[in-house]
C-alpha cells in the first residue's frame, strides 16, 4: 500500500527530520512558559524516529532501554530533593546569564520533562518494534496475509 | 542502631545481589559480617533489660510507621537470628562446593531472609511485623527453590508459599481486628482485650502464627521444604522462620492471653503437633526429614507453653526455646555434612560414622541428648521448667498441658534415640569424602552451647528470666534450676528418658514402612485446584479477540457512570460560548457518523483524523494551546501506527454478523451516554471556586514558569505526572511482551 522506500519518502523523512528535531527541542525548552513541554517534544521526537524507522534508517531496538532511562530521571528528580531533606519533588530554580541568550531561567522541572520526553520516545519505539516497524520497512508487504477474524 | 543494623544489612544485601556474580562462594564470607556484628551488639545487650526503640514514619497520615522495638525477649531473639545466622552463612561457605550454581544468588537471599527476620523480630508495630512476616515468606519460597529447575524443589516452594503467604493474609486479618479493639498498633501498648472482634482476631492471628510454625494441619510444606540445602533447613527452617509463628503467639500474649478462645485455640494447635510431629519423625526414614518432623513437634510444645501464658510456662517456653534452636541447629547442621560426605541421608543407608566421624558423632550426641531433655545439657533445663509449669496448673488445662508436655516428651526421647542409634549406629559401612573446617566447625559450636548454656545457668537466669517476666507480664519469675532435687518432677523425668529411650530402640529396627504424606495430600489437592481456578478462569477472560475485548472494555467503563445517575443536570448547559464551536461540533459529529459507515480501512482513518484535528480546533477556540498541541501531535503518532497497522491488515473491514454488531452497536452508545453523564454531573455543581488565582501566583513564584499547564505537570501535581509516565512505561512493557510472545511458536503460550 505504502512504500517506505519510495526515493520522494525518503528524501522528504531526511529532509524534514532535522527541522522537526529542532522543533522538538523547542517545545522541551520552551515548555514552562509557552505551549510545549516534555509530552509534546517526545512525540514530536517520536514521530520523527518513527518516520525514520518506515523509511529504513533505523531500527527500534532501544526502546526499553530509553523507557528505563527516563523512569530513573524522572525518578531521581522525585526522590533526590528528600536527600537533603526537601519534599518530594521540590522544585530547584537555576538562574543565570549566558551569552548572546541573556538571562535564562531553568529549574529541575526541565530535567523532569526530558525524563518524561525520553519515556515517551522509548514508549514510540517499543510500539514501533512490537509491531514489526523494521521487517515493514525491509519488506513491505504487497498484499494483506490474513483476515481479520471475529 | 536499630535501623543503622537494618542498613548495614540492606547494603550488603544490594552490594551482594549485585556482585553476586564476580564474588560466588566468597559472598557467603561478605554476608556473615551484618549477622556477625548484630550477634554482638545483641549479646552486648543481654545484660541489661533497657528497651531500645527506632521509628521510621511511613505514612504519617495514617498512622503507619515502621516502629522497632528490642526489649529481653527480642535481644534473645536477635541473639539466635543472627548468631547461628552467622554460624550457618560459615557453614554454607563450606557446604557448597566453589563452582556450585547461582551461589551469589543463594548469599544474597539467605541475607535478605535475615534481614527480613530481624525486621519481624524487632517489629513493633503490627503493620511492620505483617510487611516483615510476608518477606520472610517470600526469602523463603527463594531458597526452598534455589535448585530452580528442579520440579519437587518447585513444588515445595510453591507450597510452602501458598500456605505461609496465605497464612499471612489471615494473620492480617486478625491484626486489623485486634488492633481495632486494642485501639493501638503497637504490641508493646497492647493492653488485654476482650469481646467478640477481640476474640474472632484473636483466632486469625492464631491460624497465622500456626500456618508459619508449621502447625497441623498446616504442616506439610516444612518437611516438603527439606528439599532445600541443609543450610536453609538449619536457619530457616528450624531455628528462625518457623520461629515466627511462636514469637508472635509470645508477644501477643499479654494482650490476647486473657481471651479463652486464644489458650483453647493454641493448645489445639499445640499438643496436636507435638504428637502427630513425633510421630512423623518415628517413621520417616530419610534423617532430615526425622528432623524435620521433630521440629514440627518442639514447634507445638512451644505454642502449647506459650499459650498457657502462666510465668513459668513462659520461663520454660523461652527457655525451650533458646536449647531448641541450638540442637536442632547442630543436628541440621551434622545431617547436612553426613549428606555432603557420604551422599545420602537415609538412614538404611548409613552405618559407622560413630567411628568414621567422631567430631560430627559427639556433637550429635551432645545435641540429641539436649533434645531429649537429659542432663547435663540445657534441653534438660527446659523440659524440667515445663513439666514444672504443667504440673502448677489446675482443671482441665493441666491434664491437656501435662499430657502434652510429659507424653511428648516420652516421644521426643523416643524418635531421638531411634535417629542417634540408625544414624550413627552399626549398619553398612559408608564411604565418606574428605573432611571440611567450615563444616564442622559451626556444628561444633552450636552442640556445646548447650553444654555451657547447663554450666552457665547462673547468669542465663538473668538473661531468660526477664525474658519470660515480660512475656507473662508478671514482674519477676522464679530460677531455673541446674538440678531440681529428688521431687516428682524429677522422677516424671526419669521415666520419661526410660520409657522414651527403649520406645525408640525398640521402634528404631521395627519401622520399616515408606511413610504416606497424610496431610501433603490435601494441600497438594487444594494447591492444584487453585491453579485450575487460574487457568480457567483466564481462558474465560483471555478470549482472544480484540473486538471481543475492546467491547468489554468499553462496557465496564460505561458501567462506571452509573454512580454519576443522581447528579446529572442540564440547567447550566449553554448551546454555544463562540458559533465557531458549533460549527467544529458538527464537523467531529460529521466525522465520527463516517467513520461508522465507510467500508475501507484507510477512510475510517482518514474519518478518525478529521475529528482529532476538529477536537484540537475545539481546544484552540477554547484557548487550550497546549492541549491542541498534544492533540495534534498524537494525531500524527496515530498515522504513523495506522501506516504500520495497514501492512498488515485487509484493506477493508470484515463483514460483521447481524447480532454482534447490534452489541457493537449498543456498547457504543451506552459508551457516548456514559460520557456525557459523566460531564454534565461533574460540570453541574462545583465545590469550591477553581484555584486559579493561587495556582497562577503559585506557577510563578514556586514553579518558576508561567506557563500554568506546564508547571501543573511538572511541579504542583507532579507525582500525578510520575504515575502517568510510570502507567506509559508500563504500556511499552506489555506491547514489547505482547509483540514477543506472539512470536513463539503455537502450544508455548498456555
Amino acid at each position: 500500500m505504502i512504500n517506505g522506500h519510495a526515493p520522494i519518502i525518503r528524501l522528504g523523512i531526511r529532509a524534514a527530520s532535522p527541522f522537526a528535531t529542532v522543533l522538538g527541542c523547542y517545545l522541551l525548552f520552551a515548555g514552562h512558559n509557552n505551549p510545549g513541554g516534555g509530552f509534546a517534544a517526545g512525540l514530536v521526537f517520536g514521530a520523527v524516529l518513527a518516520l525514520r524507522t518506515i523509511a529504513g534508517f533505523l531500527r527500534p531496538t532501544y526502546g526499553i532501554t530509553l523507557v528505563a532511562a527516563g523512569v530513573f530521571i524522572v525518578a531521581g528528580v522525585a526522590l533526590l530533593p528528600l536527600l537533603w531533606g526537601d519534599l518530594l519533588f521540590d522544585q530547584q530554580v537555576l538562574s543565570f546569564e549566558l551569552p548572546l541568550l541573556g538571562k535564562v531561567k531553568t529549574g529541575s522541572a526541565l530535567l523532569f520533562d526530558v525524563g518524561v520526553a525520553v519515556i515517551v520516545v522509548g514508549t514510540v519505539m517499543a510500539v514501533l518494534d512490537g509491531l514489526g516497524a523494521a521487517e515493514f520497512a525491509a519488506d513491505p508487504p504487497a498484499e494483506p496475509d490474513h483476515q481479520e477474524q471475529e | 542502631m536499630i535501623l543503622g543494623l537494618l542498613v548495614l544489612h540492606v547494603a550488603v544485601c544490594v552490594l551482594l545481589a549485585a556482585t553476586s556474580r564476580r564474588l560466588g562462594r566468597n559472598g557467603l564470607l561478605v554476608g556473615a559480617v551484618p549477622p556477625a556484628v548484630t550477634a554482638v551488639w545483641a549479646a552486648t545487650r543481654l545484660g541489661d533489660h533497657q528497651p531500645e526503640s527506632a521509628d521510621v514514619a511511613w505514612v504519617p497520615g495514617l498512622d503507619l510507621a515502621m516502629t522497632f522495638r528490642v526489649d529481653a525477649f527480642v535481644d534473645i531473639m536477635t541473639l539466635i537470628v543472627s548468631g547461628i545466622g552467622f554460624g550457618v552463612f560459615v557453614y554454607a561457605y563450606g557446604y557448597f562446593a566453589p563452582s556450585a550454581a547461582g551461589i551469589g544468588r543463594f548469599a544474597a537471599t539467605l541475607l535478605a531472609f535475615s534481614t527480613a527476620m530481624l525486621g519481624l523480630v524487632w517489629a513493633d508495630s503490627v503493620w511492620s511485623l505483617f510487611v516483615f512476616w510476608e518477606l520472610t515468606s517470600v526469602t523463603s519460597f527463594l531458597l526452598i527453590g534455589h535448585k530452580n529447575t528442579d520440579k519437587p524443589a518447585q513444588v515445595a516452594a510453591r507450597q510452602a508459599l501458598m500456605i505461609t503467604a496465605g497464612g499471612g493474609l489471615v494473620l492480617l486479618a486478625g491484626l486489623l481486628l485486634v488492633t481495632r479493639s486494642a485501639g493501638t498498633t503497637l504490641i508493646s501498648e497492647m493492653m488485654p482485650v476482650d469481646g467478640a472482634t477481640a476474640t474472632f482476631g484473636a483466632v486469625l492471628v492464631m491460624v497465622g502464627a500456626a500456618t508459619k510454625s508449621a502447625q497441623v494441619p498446616f504442616h506439610p510444606w516444612l518437611p516438603s521444604a527439606m528439599v532445600a540445602p541443609t543450610p536453609v533447613s538449619a536457619y530457616l527452617h528450624s531455628a528462625t522462620m518457623v520461629k515466627a509463628g511462636v514469637v508472635l503467639v509470645a508477644v501477643m500474649g499479654p494482650a490476647l492471653g486473657g481471651l479463652p478462645t486464644w489458650k483453647a485455640c493454641g493448645l489445639a494447635f499445640g499438643v496436636a503437633s507435638v504428637f502427630w510431629g513425633a510421630i512423623g519423625a518415628l517413621r520417616h526414614r530419610d534423617a532430615k526429614l526425622v528432623l524435620a518432623w521433630g521440629t514440627v513437634s518442639q514447634l507445638g510444645m512451644l505454642i502449647t507453653l506459650f499459650s498457657v501464658g502462666t510465668a513459668k510456662a513462659a520461663l520454660a517456653a523461652v527457655t525451650l526455646l533458646v536449647a531448641h534452636a541450638l540442637f536442632k541447629g547442630a543436628l541440621f547442621l551434622v545431617v547436612g555434612e553426613i549428606d555432603v560426605r557420604a551422599r545420602t541421608r537415609n538412614i538404611d543407608e548409613l552405618g559407622g560414622l560413630a567411628r568414621s566421624m567422631p567430631i560430627a558423632c559427639t556433637v550429635a550426641v551432645l545435641a540429641g541428648l539436649s533434645m531429649a531433655g537429659a542432663p547435663p545439657l540445657l534441653g534438660f533445663v527446659a523440659k524440667e521448667a515445663a513439666i514444672k509449669a504443667a504440673l502448677a496448673l489446675e482443671g482441665p488445662e493441666a491434664w491437656i498441658v501435662g499430657f502434652g508436655v510429659i507424653a511428648g516428651s516420652v516421644l521426643t526421647v523416643a524418635y531421638t534415640a531411634r535417629f542417634l542409634v540408625t544414624v550413627f549406629g552399626p549398619g553398612p559401612e559408608t564411604a565418606l569424602a574428605a573432611r571440611r573446617h567450615a563444616l564442622s566447625l559451626p556444628a561444633a559450636v552450636l552442640g556445646l552451647a548447650g553444654l555451657v548454656g547447663y554450666a552457665a545457668l547462673g547468669p542465663l537466669n538473668g538473661v531468660l528470666g526477664p525474658a519470660a517476666a515480660r512475656l507473662a507480664g508478671a514482674a519477676e519469675v522464679s530460677d531455673l534450676h541446674r538440678w531440681p532435687g529428688l521431687t516428682l518432677d524429677l522422677g516424671i523425668s526419669a521415666i520419661v528418658l526410660a520409657l522414651g529411650a527403649s520406645l525408640g530402640l525398640v521402634l528404631s529396627r521395627r519401622l520399616g514402612r515408606v511413610p504416606v504424606e497424610y496431610g501433603a495430600r490435601w494441600t497438594d489437592a487444594s494447591i492444584e485446584a487453585t491453579m485450575t481456578f487460574g487457568r480457567a478462569t483466564s481462558a474465560r477472560l483471555q478470549h482472544g479477540s480484540l473486538p471481543v475485548y475492546l467491547v468489554t472494555m468499553a462496557g465496564t467503563a460505561a458501567l462506571a457512570a452509573l454512580p454519576f445517575l443522581g447528579y446529572v443536570s442540564f440547567d447550566h448547559v449553554v448551546a454555544w460560548d463562540t458559533p465557531l464551536q458549533a460549527v467544529l461540533a458538527v464537523a467531529i459529529i460529521g466525522a465520527a457518523v463516517a467513520l461508522s459507515f465507510v467500508g475501507t480501512r484507510l477512510a475510517a482513518g482518514l474519518a478518525l483524523g478529521a475529528a482529532g484535528i476538529a477536537v484540537a480546533a475545539v481546544f484552540v477556540v477554547h484557548g487550550a494551546a497546549d492541549l491542541a498541541l498534544t492533540q495534534l501531535l498524537v494525531e500524527a503518532a496515530i498515522v504513523v501506527g495506522f501506516v504500520l497497522a495497514f501492512g498488515h491488515l485487509s484493506r477493508s473491514f470484515p463483514r460483521v454478523g447481524l447480532r454482534w454488531r447490534a452489541v457493537r452497536m449498543t456498547v457504543a452508545g451506552l459508551g457516548g451516554a456514559a460520557v456525557v453523564v459523566g460531564l454534565a454531573a461533574a460540570s453541574r455543581s462545583p465545590v469550591a471556586a477553581p484555584p486559579l488565582t493561587e495556582m497562577a501566583t503559585a506557577s510563578v513564584d514556586e514553579g518558576g514558569g508561567s506557563n500554568i499547564v506546564n508547571v501543573i505537570l511538572t511541579d504542583i501535581r507532579a507525582l500525578d505526572t510520575l504515575g502517568e509516565v510510570l502507567v506509559l512505561a508500563t504500556v511499552a512493557l506489555g506491547v514489547l511482551a505482547l509483540a514477543r510472545a506472539s512470536d513463539r511458536p503455537e502450544g508455548s503460550a498456555s
